[in-house]
Protein backbone atom coordinates (compact mmCIF):
# COMPACT_ATOMS: atom_id res chain seq x y z
CA UNK A 1 0.00 0.00 0.00
CA UNK A 2 1.63 3.25 -1.08
CA UNK A 3 1.99 5.62 1.85
CA UNK A 4 1.08 8.51 -0.38
CA UNK A 5 -2.40 7.21 -0.84
CA UNK A 6 -2.90 6.93 2.91
CA UNK A 7 -1.94 10.54 3.47
CA UNK A 8 -4.06 11.66 0.59
CA UNK A 9 -7.06 9.73 1.85
CA UNK A 10 -6.73 11.35 5.26
CA UNK A 11 -6.27 14.83 3.88
CA UNK A 12 -9.95 15.65 4.12
CA UNK A 13 -11.95 16.83 7.16
CA UNK A 14 -14.93 14.51 6.55
CA UNK A 15 -12.76 11.44 6.17
CA UNK A 16 -10.68 12.42 9.13
CA UNK A 17 -13.85 12.77 11.22
CA UNK A 18 -14.92 9.29 10.12
CA UNK A 19 -11.54 7.89 11.06
CA UNK A 20 -11.66 9.62 14.42
CA UNK A 21 -15.08 8.10 15.12
CA UNK A 22 -13.84 4.67 14.15
CA UNK A 23 -10.75 5.00 16.32
CA UNK A 24 -12.87 5.64 19.43
CA UNK A 25 -13.28 1.92 19.95
CA UNK A 26 -17.04 1.81 19.45
CA UNK A 27 -18.37 -0.25 16.58
CA UNK A 28 -19.90 1.57 13.67
CA UNK A 29 -22.09 0.52 10.80
CA UNK A 30 -22.15 2.14 7.37
CA UNK A 31 -25.15 4.14 8.55
CA UNK A 32 -23.88 5.25 11.93
CA UNK A 33 -20.47 6.33 10.71
CA UNK A 34 -22.15 8.42 8.02
CA UNK A 35 -24.56 10.40 10.22
CA UNK A 36 -24.18 14.00 11.37
CA UNK A 37 -21.42 14.82 8.93
CA UNK A 38 -23.41 17.52 7.20
CA UNK A 39 -23.39 15.62 3.93
CA UNK A 40 -25.70 13.24 2.10
CA UNK A 41 -25.53 9.48 2.46
CA UNK A 42 -24.22 9.23 -1.09
CA UNK A 43 -21.56 11.79 -0.25
CA UNK A 44 -20.57 9.87 2.84
CA UNK A 45 -20.39 6.68 0.81
CA UNK A 46 -17.95 8.29 -1.60
CA UNK A 47 -15.69 9.25 1.27
CA UNK A 48 -15.90 5.72 2.64
CA UNK A 49 -14.95 4.38 -0.77
CA UNK A 50 -11.80 6.49 -0.69
CA UNK A 51 -10.93 5.19 2.79
CA UNK A 52 -11.65 1.65 1.70
CA UNK A 53 -9.55 1.99 -1.42
CA UNK A 54 -6.62 3.23 0.67
CA UNK A 55 -7.09 0.21 2.97
CA UNK A 56 -7.77 2.49 5.90
CA UNK A 57 -11.13 0.85 6.57
CA UNK A 58 -12.66 -2.54 5.82
CA UNK A 59 -16.36 -3.23 5.39
CA UNK A 60 -17.64 -6.33 7.15
CA UNK A 61 -21.19 -7.46 6.40
CA UNK A 62 -22.88 -9.01 9.41
CA UNK A 63 -26.53 -10.00 9.10
CA UNK A 64 -28.41 -7.00 7.77
CA UNK A 65 -25.72 -4.55 8.78
CA UNK A 66 -22.39 -3.65 7.29
CA UNK A 67 -19.80 -2.80 9.92
CA UNK A 68 -16.95 -0.43 9.21
CA UNK A 69 -13.63 -1.16 10.85
CA UNK A 70 -10.19 0.35 10.77
CA UNK A 71 -7.23 -1.46 9.28
CA UNK A 72 -4.40 -0.71 11.73
CA UNK A 73 -1.63 -2.20 9.59
CA UNK A 74 -2.09 0.57 7.07
CA UNK A 75 -1.04 3.12 9.60
CA UNK A 76 2.18 1.40 10.41
CA UNK A 77 3.30 2.08 6.88
CA UNK A 78 2.55 5.78 7.28
CA UNK A 79 4.12 5.85 10.71
CA UNK A 80 7.31 4.23 9.52
CA UNK A 81 7.57 6.60 6.61
CA UNK A 82 7.19 9.70 8.77
CA UNK A 83 9.56 8.37 11.44
CA UNK A 84 12.21 7.76 8.82
CA UNK A 85 11.91 11.21 7.34
CA UNK A 86 12.08 12.75 10.82
CA UNK A 87 15.13 10.71 11.76
CA UNK A 88 16.90 11.75 8.59
CA UNK A 89 16.29 15.43 9.31
CA UNK A 90 17.45 15.04 12.91
CA UNK A 91 20.69 13.49 11.71
CA UNK A 92 21.22 16.21 9.13
CA UNK A 93 20.47 19.02 11.56
CA UNK A 94 22.91 17.53 14.06
CA UNK A 95 25.60 17.60 11.38
CA UNK A 96 24.68 21.16 10.47
CA UNK A 97 25.06 22.15 14.13
CA UNK A 98 28.50 20.56 14.32
CA UNK A 99 29.57 22.41 11.20
CA UNK A 100 28.36 25.90 12.13
CA UNK A 101 29.62 25.67 15.71
CA UNK A 102 33.16 24.72 14.79
CA UNK A 103 35.72 27.52 14.84
CA UNK B 1 -2.71 20.62 6.85
CA UNK B 2 -2.18 16.98 7.69
CA UNK B 3 1.12 16.30 6.12
CA UNK B 4 3.87 18.37 7.66
CA UNK B 5 7.04 17.22 9.30
CA UNK B 6 8.81 19.83 11.36
CA UNK B 7 12.11 19.51 13.20
CA UNK B 8 14.36 22.11 14.75
CA UNK B 9 17.69 22.54 16.45
CA UNK B 10 19.33 25.41 18.32
CA UNK B 11 22.91 26.25 17.46
CA UNK B 12 25.52 28.55 18.92
CA UNK B 13 26.32 30.47 15.77
CA UNK B 14 25.06 33.66 14.13
CA UNK B 15 22.23 33.38 11.60
CA UNK B 16 24.51 34.51 8.76
CA UNK B 17 26.72 31.50 9.41
CA UNK B 18 23.75 29.14 9.48
CA UNK B 19 22.31 30.62 6.31
CA UNK B 20 25.59 30.17 4.46
CA UNK B 21 25.80 26.59 5.64
CA UNK B 22 22.49 25.95 3.90
CA UNK B 23 22.55 28.29 0.90
CA UNK B 24 26.22 28.14 -0.09
CA UNK B 25 26.90 25.11 -2.33
CA UNK B 26 30.45 24.78 -1.02
CA UNK B 27 29.18 24.65 2.58
CA UNK B 28 25.99 22.61 2.25
CA UNK B 29 28.15 19.67 1.21
CA UNK B 30 29.83 19.55 4.62
CA UNK B 31 26.65 18.34 6.33
CA UNK B 32 24.04 17.38 3.73
CA UNK B 33 24.79 15.99 0.25
CA UNK B 34 28.33 14.87 -0.59
CA UNK B 35 28.28 17.07 -3.66
CA UNK B 36 26.04 19.44 -5.62
CA UNK B 37 25.88 19.20 -9.40
CA UNK B 38 24.58 22.18 -11.33
CA UNK B 39 23.65 25.70 -10.34
CA UNK B 40 22.63 26.03 -6.71
CA UNK B 41 20.40 29.06 -7.24
CA UNK B 42 16.72 29.98 -7.06
CA UNK B 43 14.84 28.66 -10.08
CA UNK B 44 17.50 26.09 -10.91
CA UNK B 45 17.32 22.30 -10.55
CA UNK B 46 20.69 21.06 -9.33
CA UNK B 47 21.35 17.50 -8.19
CA UNK B 48 22.24 16.46 -4.65
CA UNK B 49 24.74 13.64 -4.74
CA UNK B 50 24.53 11.45 -1.63
CA UNK B 51 27.33 9.11 -2.66
CA UNK B 52 26.40 5.48 -2.21
CA UNK B 53 22.87 6.49 -1.22
CA UNK B 54 22.20 7.88 -4.66
CA UNK B 55 21.31 11.21 -6.15
CA UNK B 56 18.26 13.41 -6.00
CA UNK B 57 17.33 16.40 -8.12
CA UNK B 58 16.01 19.44 -6.28
CA UNK B 59 14.24 22.58 -7.44
CA UNK B 60 15.30 25.64 -5.49
CA UNK B 61 12.19 27.68 -4.75
CA UNK B 62 13.32 30.61 -2.64
CA UNK B 63 16.30 32.06 -0.81
CA UNK B 64 16.09 35.03 1.54
CA UNK B 65 19.32 35.87 3.36
CA UNK B 66 19.67 35.21 6.27
CA UNK B 67 16.38 33.72 7.26
CA UNK B 68 14.82 31.41 4.67
CA UNK B 69 15.75 28.81 2.06
CA UNK B 70 13.45 26.34 0.34
CA UNK B 71 13.46 23.68 -2.32
CA UNK B 72 11.27 20.90 -3.69
CA UNK B 73 12.28 17.30 -4.14
CA UNK B 74 10.93 13.79 -4.11
CA UNK B 75 11.07 12.92 -0.43
CA UNK B 76 12.16 9.61 0.93
CA UNK B 77 13.42 8.60 -2.47
CA UNK B 78 16.64 9.05 -4.21
CA UNK B 79 16.41 9.30 -7.90
CA UNK B 80 17.13 11.82 -10.55
CA UNK B 81 13.97 12.97 -12.23
CA UNK B 82 14.08 15.28 -15.24
CA UNK B 83 11.92 17.96 -13.68
CA UNK B 84 11.05 18.00 -9.99
CA UNK B 85 8.07 20.27 -10.53
CA UNK B 86 6.44 17.76 -12.91
CA UNK B 87 6.25 14.94 -10.37
CA UNK B 88 4.76 14.58 -6.90
CA UNK B 89 7.19 16.36 -4.62
CA UNK B 90 7.54 17.78 -1.16
CA UNK B 91 8.55 21.29 -0.16
CA UNK B 92 11.51 21.57 2.21
CA UNK B 93 11.82 24.89 4.02
CA UNK B 94 14.60 26.07 6.29
CA UNK B 95 13.74 28.89 8.68
CA UNK B 96 16.44 30.64 10.64
CA UNK B 97 15.75 32.84 13.65
CA UNK B 98 18.07 34.41 16.18
CA UNK B 99 16.90 33.86 19.74
CA UNK B 100 18.81 35.24 22.71
CA UNK B 101 22.30 34.88 21.32
CA UNK B 102 21.60 31.53 19.72
CA UNK B 103 20.06 30.58 16.41
CA UNK B 104 17.09 28.29 15.90
CA UNK B 105 17.00 26.35 12.66
CA UNK B 106 13.67 24.83 11.72
CA UNK B 107 13.19 22.48 8.83
CA UNK B 108 9.68 21.88 7.59
CA UNK B 109 8.84 19.30 4.96
CA UNK B 110 5.30 19.35 3.59
CA UNK B 111 3.20 17.95 0.79
CA UNK B 112 3.26 14.23 1.49
CA UNK B 113 -0.44 14.02 0.67
CA UNK B 114 0.29 15.10 -2.88
CA UNK B 115 2.42 12.06 -3.42
CA UNK B 116 1.67 10.03 -6.46
CA UNK B 117 0.74 6.42 -5.76
CA UNK B 118 3.88 5.09 -7.40
CA UNK B 119 6.22 7.02 -5.12
CA UNK B 120 7.07 6.04 -1.57
CA UNK B 121 6.02 2.43 -1.59
CA UNK B 122 6.44 1.34 1.99
CA UNK B 123 6.56 -2.00 3.67
CA UNK B 124 3.85 -3.13 5.95
CA UNK B 125 4.71 -3.69 9.55
CA UNK B 126 2.22 -5.54 11.70
CA UNK B 127 3.25 -3.92 14.97
CA UNK B 128 0.45 -2.22 16.81
CA UNK B 129 0.49 1.33 18.04
CA UNK B 130 0.28 2.80 14.60
CA UNK B 131 -3.15 4.16 15.11
CA UNK B 132 -2.48 6.06 18.25
CA UNK B 133 0.64 7.54 16.80
CA UNK B 134 -1.12 8.58 13.64
CA UNK B 135 -4.09 10.08 15.40
CA UNK B 136 -1.91 12.08 17.76
CA UNK B 137 0.03 13.33 14.83
CA UNK B 138 -3.06 14.25 12.85
CA UNK B 139 -4.62 15.95 15.81
CA UNK B 140 -1.48 17.93 16.38
CA UNK B 141 -1.21 19.00 12.77
CA UNK B 142 -4.85 20.01 12.70
CA UNK B 143 -4.54 22.21 15.75
CA UNK B 144 -1.29 23.83 14.65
Amino acid sequence: MPTAEIFRALGDPIRLEMVQRLSSGSSYTLTSVSTNLGISRQGARKHLDVLQHAHIVVLKPHGRDVFVELEPATFDAAKEFILNVEKQWDRRLAKLKLFVEED
Amino acid sequence: MQDIIERNITVKAPKERVYSAIADPTQVTTWFPDAVEGKYEVGEQPIFDFGTEGKSRIYIVDAKPFEYFSYRWVAGETGVVDDVTKVANTLVEFMIEEMGGETKVTVKESGFSAYAADVAQEKFDMNSGGWEYMMNRLEKSLTD
